[in-house]
């Protein structure tokens, strides 16, 4: 799950005319809006915040999240000839507690409190870790597990699909992992409880992750343009 | 590239195994020096030249106070000036804001918002003073140095952990022998260190550092209730206040005005109740240590060091022309001035302005009584010191005075010459007193810290070249790194006091990572039994959480709950149930590796293993949990230990000849020989701990034993050293799963004499080892059974090469790492010297990461000194074979010829 992405990967072919990196760059921009749009409306609409009703914040952020994400990502499915889009919706669908529930593992086993106080902030914080790293993949590959574990075990990247998918997961994933760094700190802040600081690193990692897609990509498009000027 | 011989080998990691022993007792001892206290108390016998010790004297703690002060009152021939003391600490106050720097006067602010000190000063009724605090500036040390007039170290607290309680020569504890009553009212430190001596008092924590009102309120309301009660002789107060004021907002904070004008408020009051009162009283009023700009302390800048000293009472009428002093001068002075022995310990030399009301002979006495004083304590601590002759002059221009005044012929000259003389003594020796307490020799140090920097490359680079030459593909795969990687982490968060306290967070973390990277590249592999693999990664993750959330570790979050704190709290049925369960799971898995075995010999050892677990069950069941340990308890202990030592040493010795009966292969012979030894060792050690360790901690003992069986048994997947990697850092992550952290504090004293029935310091000291050290030292005694498992090239016939092959990463990995960690905390150790929890945080670490060298130390020996044990065995056994085979197929061709 958190293995690095190497960067020596060979070029991106963007034959198969499914996704040309200005439709990546708008489907993240989407992601990203939505993300904003999800804390906007939670600070002023509802005025509640991650810092002091971390669970119900958490709540809002999936529940926006997760619709922006199965919609556009069912655009780009990879069997399209197979499965119709409503398909691939229910795909994600089907995988957004199944994800939930190896992130929730995942943080359990690095630590994450247990205990019924924590149950819904855990619950959640999955919820939208799914959103970030299982559902994209689940709306795109579907059942075919050569895909999956081509990209998140070997992470062998070969279209950019599967940059978009696998760089914001892994940076999300990665990002949780360093956000937990300063919970044990003794600076009595509210913040460092479980999940406010992993939430911060997964987002700010998911960010840079789509921010590193998009860059990665364009760079590769350009080159190969060059190439075949 | 030539590969390095055994011999070689083995030589270099000797060598640096010495460099690191060498260079930690040349840093431990330059960073800690030992400071010879005197133990006891000051008694009688202070009060007379070492020469003329009486036997009377002996007992004179069985006298009545009320005798006892008068003995003391007429051996000291001084009458005592007060009847009773005020002792006003202020903490975190520096002199400056009283008393200014440098003979300036303190700016406007200080001294607007103290009026009425100001006014006493002026107008001559009070002595102030700079007082010189040693470093570390903390209120505990401080408060030490303030009551037994020495500068300790910080090893005195090894002597005498687990107990808070001041055990030096002190001159509260000389007030409560002459049977004063004594209230306290103010920081509970005073509490923890002098308990059961005040007749009354009112601790308040210093933990709520943002609270700077209602901390001194708790204090000052029964100030005007203790005034008037009268019936006390000492009156503590300490007021935490202006010390939360400097660490909330620095020196220039806006509530320092309004908090030392509080401060003042209490001194007027206190001082005009004295004046009302007939009783001879003296206040006073001292800091225990500065504060820089920003309100920290800690260090040993001039900001931090400049406390107070303020003497307050009506008989002064003198101006004091040397305004520094040291801290520790205030525990004489005040010894002096009201009758009781100097502390014995004591480094520091009477304010002569504060005797000067007395008559010429009275100070002199009382000079010559600290004389003797600091001359006992110098005897004994240095064999050659130079002030000797300072003191014979002092003490002969005394006795020529003492003739003269008799005969009303002494001059006013002779008498300041013998003032002189007494002064010139009691400096030079008060401050080579001193220095050798606080004194660091850099020299040492840097010194210590270079050779053990040396044996750590020394280290890393046989691990780098034994990596080098075992493995073609030097390419670094991410689980490889990751043991780089999670040491490098410790390293950096060492250095932050909050990750030293918390580091088992650090710990499980990181190795619970570890094994998610693993898992994620046994997914990867195209290993046949990958499905095997991750299942025994799963099981160790999972124990690893159930480990986490055993103990709530460390300092910060000890409060939250956890499983053995619920365990504890609910019936002892649990526990005794997880007790069974955790004797039983440990003897499935000896049953279990056993039986891969194929001899009839392990039938036997099963049986004994079978009888260790029942006796275990037993007397966990009968004896442990009483109170009192009764003969059968400590007989039915010290069977278990002969049982399992003996079983241990019988296994491991004689394994070469149960094992070499039926094998003719020799690598499959030394590792079966491994094999049986690896077992004995970690059941052995298993079956001790349950014994041994707290009840609620018997769970993770068997956790623990999974989690390292796991991971020898999915090592195959993996590289060696990745493997002895993880075992190590389970190890150490087990280490805090067990309940320990890094304070001195949870160190199990209790468990340390089970099963002794004389008190002896060094079998407790064991046993404290063996429970403190049981994870780490159970990681490394795993290795035995690693290595059984690993595949050994049969092509190795030559021993040098076999024993190189199997031993160097086992040995190499923990050493490395341990060297690492080691060399690393002490620099960062030199570096945070000044630092504000130097002794409270860094110190009892730095013990702890000492103490494990020693464990991997020990650990690795073993390890290697068992297969080299084994090899050569095997090897011997195999080449008499070969001679006697050869001597009879001979004889056969001879008589065939």
């Amino acid at each position: 799950m958190k293995d690095k992405k190497k960067g020596h990967n060979t070029k991106v072919s963007t034959s198969g005319g499914v996704l040309s990196p200005s439709k990546l760059l708008l489907s993240h921009l989407i992601c990203g809006i939505g993300l904003a749009s999800s804390f906007w409306l939670a600070i002023n609409v509802y005025s509640i915040n991650l810092i002091d009703n971390p669970a119900e914040t958490l709540r809002l952020v999936w529940l926006i999240e997760v619709p922006v994400v199965i919609l556009i990502y069912s655009l780009f499915r990879k069997d399209k000839n197979q499965s119709s889009y409503l398909k691939a919706v229910a795909r994600g669908l089907l995988g957004l507690p199944i994800g939930a529930i190896i992130n929730a593992l995942g943080a359990i086993a690095l630590g994450a409190p247990i205990g019924t106080h924590y149950f819904q902030r855990t619950l959640n914080w999955s919820l939208l870790m799914s959103a970030f790293t299982f559902v994209p993949a689940a709306c795109v590959y579907g059942s075919s597990w050569a895909d999956w574990q081509q990209t998140f075990v070997h992470t062998k990247l070969i279209g950019i699909m599967d940059y978009m998918i696998c760089l914001p997961a892994h940076g999300a994933v990665i990002g949780a992992w360093f956000g937990a760094w300063p919970m044990p700190l003794d600076w009595e802040r509210t913040w460092q409880e479980w999940p406010i600081c992993v939430t911060y690193g997964a987002i700010f990692g998911y960010l840079v992750g789509m921010l590193g897609s998009i860059c990665f990509v364009g760079f590769c498009v350009s080159r190969q343009h060059k190439k075949g000027d | 590239m030539a590969s390095l011989t055994c011999t070689n080998f083995t030589l270099l990691t000797a060598a640096a195994i010495l460099l690191q022993i060498t260079g930690l007792s040349l840093f431990v001892f330059g960073f800690f020096p030992i400071k010879p206290a005197l133990s006891g108390v000051s008694g009688p016998e202070s009060f007379r030249p070492s020469s003329c010790d009486s036997i009377e004297d002996q007992n004179f703690t069985a006298l009545h106070p009320d005798h006892l002060k008068s003995l003391y009152q007429e051996l000291s021939e001084i009458p005592p000036s007060y009847d009773r003391l005020i002792l006003m600490v202020i903490d975190g106050l520096p002199a400056e804001f009283v008393l200014g720097r440098d003979d300036q006067p303190p700016s406007k602010i200080y001294k607007d918002a103290m009026p009425y000190t100001q006014s006493l000063l002026a107008n001559k009724m009070a002595l102030g003073y700079h007082a010189k605090a040693a470093p570390p500036t903390v209120t505990l040390p401080r408060l030490k140095a303030m009551t037994t007039g020495s500068i300790g170290g910080f090893l005195d607290v090894l002597f005498n952990f687990n107990t808070q309680a001041l055990l030096e020569d002190n001159i509260i504890g000389q007030f409560f022998r002459i049977g004063w009553k004594m209230v306290m009212l103010g920081d509970e430190t005073w509490l923890k260190l002098f308990p059961g001596l005040f007749t009354r008092h009112d601790g308040v924590s210093s933990f709520f550092v943002k609270d700077t009102v209602q901390v001194d309120n708790n204090v000052s309301r029964h100030l005007s209730y203790e005034l008037y009660k009268n019936d006390w002789n000492l009156l503590i107060l300490h007021y935490l206040g202006l010390d939360h004021v400097g660490h909330l907002g620095g020196r220039s904070s806006t509530l320092m005005g309004p908090k030392l004008k509080e401060m003042d408020e209490v001194i007027k009051l206190i001082h005009s109740s004295i004046i009302q009162n007939h009783k001879q009283t003296l206040l006073v009023v001292v800091s225990d240590h500065g504060m820089q700009e920003n309100g920290n302390h800690g260090g040993s800048s001039y900001e931090e060091t400049d406390s107070l000293a303020l003497f307050i009472s009506p008989k002064h009428s003198h101006v004091s022309v040397s305004p520094t002093i040291n801290q520790v001068d205030i525990a004489p002075t005040l010894s002096l001035l009201f009758g009781v022995p100097i502390p014995k310990n004591n480094a520091g030399y009477l304010i002569t302005d504060l005797f000067l009301p007395l008559q010429d002979h009275e100070l002199l006495r009382a000079m010559e009584l600290n004389s003797l004083q600091l001359l006992k304590l110098l005897e004994a601590q240095t064999t050659h010191f130079t002030c000797k002759s300072l003191y014979l002059d002092a003490i002969s221009l005394h006795k020529s005075w003492k003739m003269k005044n008799d005969l009303r012929s002494a001059s006013n000259d002779e008498f300041k010459n013998t003032v002189f003389a007494y002064n010139e003594f009691l400096k030079t020796a008060s401050q080579q007193l001193s220095h050798t307490a606080t004194d660091k020799p850099m020299g040492l140090l840097a010194v210590g810290v270079t050779t053990m920097l040396l044996s750590c490359i020394i280290f890393l680079f046989l691990l780098f070249k034994l990596i080098q030459e075992t493995y073609q593909n030097l390419k670094l795969q991410l689980s490889e790194a990751f043991i780089a990687i999670i040491i490098i982490i410790l390293v950096l968060s060492m250095g932050s006091s909050s990750l030293v306290e918390e580091e088992q967070y650090l710990w499980h973390f990181m190795t619970s990572s570890f094994f998610l990277i693993l898992l994620h590249k046994t997914f990867k592999s195209k290993s046949t039994n990958k499905i095997k693999t991750s299942i025994l990664i799963s099981i160790i993750i999972i124990s690893g959480r159930v480990l986490r959330g055993w103990h709530q570790g460390g300092v910060n979050w000890t409060h939250l709950p956890d499983i053995s704190k619920s365990l504890e709290n609910s019936s002892s049925f649990y526990i005794k149930l997880l007790q069974i369960l955790s004797v039983f799971v440990i003897l499935v898995l000896c049953f279990y590796t056993l039986s891969s075995l194929k001899s009839c010999v392990v039938i036997s050892i099963m049986g004994s293993y079978f009888c260790v677990g029942l006796l275990v069950l037993n007397y966990v069941m009968k004896y442990q949990g009483d109170g009192d340990n009764d003969n059968d308890g400590i007989l039915a202990a010290q069977m278990i230990y002969g049982l399992i030592v003996g079983l241990t040493s019988v296994m491991v010795v004689g394994s070469p000849w149960i094992v070499s009966f039926y094998l003719k292969d020799l690598v499959l012979k030394i590792k079966d020989c491994l094999y049986l030894s690896g077992i004995a060792y970690v059941f052995g050690w298993c079956f001790l701990q349950l014994l041994l360790q707290k009840p609620v901690n018997s769970m993770p003992i068997s956790l623990l034993l999974v989690q390292i069986l796991a991971t020898i048994c999915c090592g195959s997947d993996f590289k060696q050293w990745v493997e002895i990697g993880a075992i190590y850092y389970l190890g150490m992550a087990g280490h805090f799963s067990l309940g320990n952290t890094n304070t001195l504090a949870t160190i199990d004293v209790a468990g340390a004499f089970i099963g002794i029935s004389t008190h002896s310091t060094v079998l407790s000291g064991l046993i404290m080892f063996v429970i403190t050290y049981a994870s780490p030292m159970l990681s490394l005694l795993s290795m035995v059974l690693s290595i059984s498992m690993k595949d050994i090239n049969p092509k190795l016939k030559n021993m040098g090469q076999l024993l190189k092959t199997i031993l160097g990463f086992p040995c190499l990995v923990p050493l490395g790492l341990n060297s690492v960690l080691l060399v690393a905390y002490t620099i960062i150790l030199l570096l945070m010297r000044n630092h504000l929890f130097i002794w409270t945080v860094f110190s009892p670490k730095y013990i702890y990461v000492v103490v494990t060298t020693v464990c991997v130390l020990v650990g690795v020996l073993i390890v290697a000194s068992t297969v080299t044990y084994i090899v050569s065995v095997v090897f011997l056994l195999r080449h008499r074979y070969y001679k006697h085979s050869a001597s009879l197929l001979y004889g056969r061709r001879e008589d065939d010829s």
